[in-house]
């Protein structure tokens, strides 16, 4: 096949699988092969809320829902400690002070709370944590994070030593019909199995 | 309701663009839908190698710089608006080259 054919074979293929994404419910589908049926949260001994983004101060949606969640969840008193993780850029404030911050706003005490800006990936946020909570013998936690990350963060949490209570928090609807809506999920839905392959590949799980 | 509405507004303009362009033939019409797949299958591959390049230097940076590089650098969005441009230049490069002659 000519190098002009191959493209045009490329470029068909692009055009089919974008207009499967967006026009059909593909990525719905594969959202409910990917994400497993969240579960209702049972007690643990720690909160464990994991990082998204931070700019300048200000959490990203993913952020600002994940840090809600974890404050629900200490609210309904299912633990005592409520762990903020997320890093951030040099002198500036880490994704994991502004949650610290922002859930002593709603109510919960600054005893109840730990930050810790360490981890830039799922996999250190892991290991990090293990070295906040084993020595406190603080080993069964509820993981926050979102839906889609989830399995990926608890076989990485498991992996460090956690017994894994999973609450996961959803960030995207996965019965959207808005083309741009559907576009938008398919690429998170594909950043992640990227990211678990990785994963896979470097043998972190 | 949302995917009909883009159907049916997609619809009625390529129906304007074939009536303004009825005399044309066939034949220009498949070679333009062949050339826009060919720029559409250039514009995937510039994005396949710029994330692949992106993820690659970001590891790089990690493993021999020992500085922290986020591999969801790869994944912004502009990327592939870039793709894009990239994958015309080099189409519309090619056809000068060829109208040019030898």
């Amino acid at each position: 096949m000519s190098a002009q054919g191959a493209l045009r074979g490329i470029g068909g293929a692009t055009v089919a699988l974008f207009a499967a994404l967006a026009f059909t419910p593909l990525s719905n589908g594969l959202y409910d092969v990917l994400v497993p049926p969240a579960t209702p949260p049972e007690p643990a001994a720690a909160i464990v809320v994991l990082g998204s983004r931070v700019d300048d101060g200000v959490l990203s949606d993913s952020s600002l829902r994940r840090a809600l969640g974890g404050v629900v969840l200490f609210r309904q008193g299912l633990a005592p400690l409520l762990v903020m993780l997320g890093a951030g850029s040099r002198g500036k404030p880490s994704e994991a002070d502004v949650r610290v911050r922002l859930a002593q706003d709603l109510g919960v005490p600054a005893t109840a709370l730990l930050a810790d800006p360490r981890g830039r990936t799922t996999r250190d946020e892991a290991r990090m944590c293990w070295e906040d909570l084993a020595p406190r013998g603080m080993r069964r936690i509820l993981l926050v994070t979102g839906s889609e990350h989830m399995p990926r963060a608890a076989a990485l949490f498991r992996r460090a030593g956690f017994e894994v209570v999973e609450a996961p928090i959803m960030e995207l609807s996965s019965t959207v019909s808005q083309p741009q809506a559907r576009l938008a999920l398919s690429r998170v839905l594909l950043r992640e199995l990227l990211a678990r392959a990785y994963n896979r590949v470097a043998g972190f799980l | 309701m949302d995917t009909a509405f883009i159907v049916v507004v997609v619809g009625l303009s390529s129906l304007a663009a074939a009536l303004v362009a009825r005399g044309r033939s066939r034949r220009r019409l498949r070679s333009a839908v062949g050339k826009t797949l060919e720029t559409i299958g250039l514009a995937a591959v510039f994005l396949f190698l710029n994330v692949g390049v992106g993820f690659c230097l970001a590891l790089l940076a990690r493993v021999v710089g020992g500085r922290f590089v986020s591999l969801y650098h790869s994944d912004d969005v502009t990327i592939l608006a870039v793709s894009i441009l990239q994958a015309l230049v080099w189409q519309w490069s090619r056809e000068a080259e060829a109208s040019a002659g030898p």
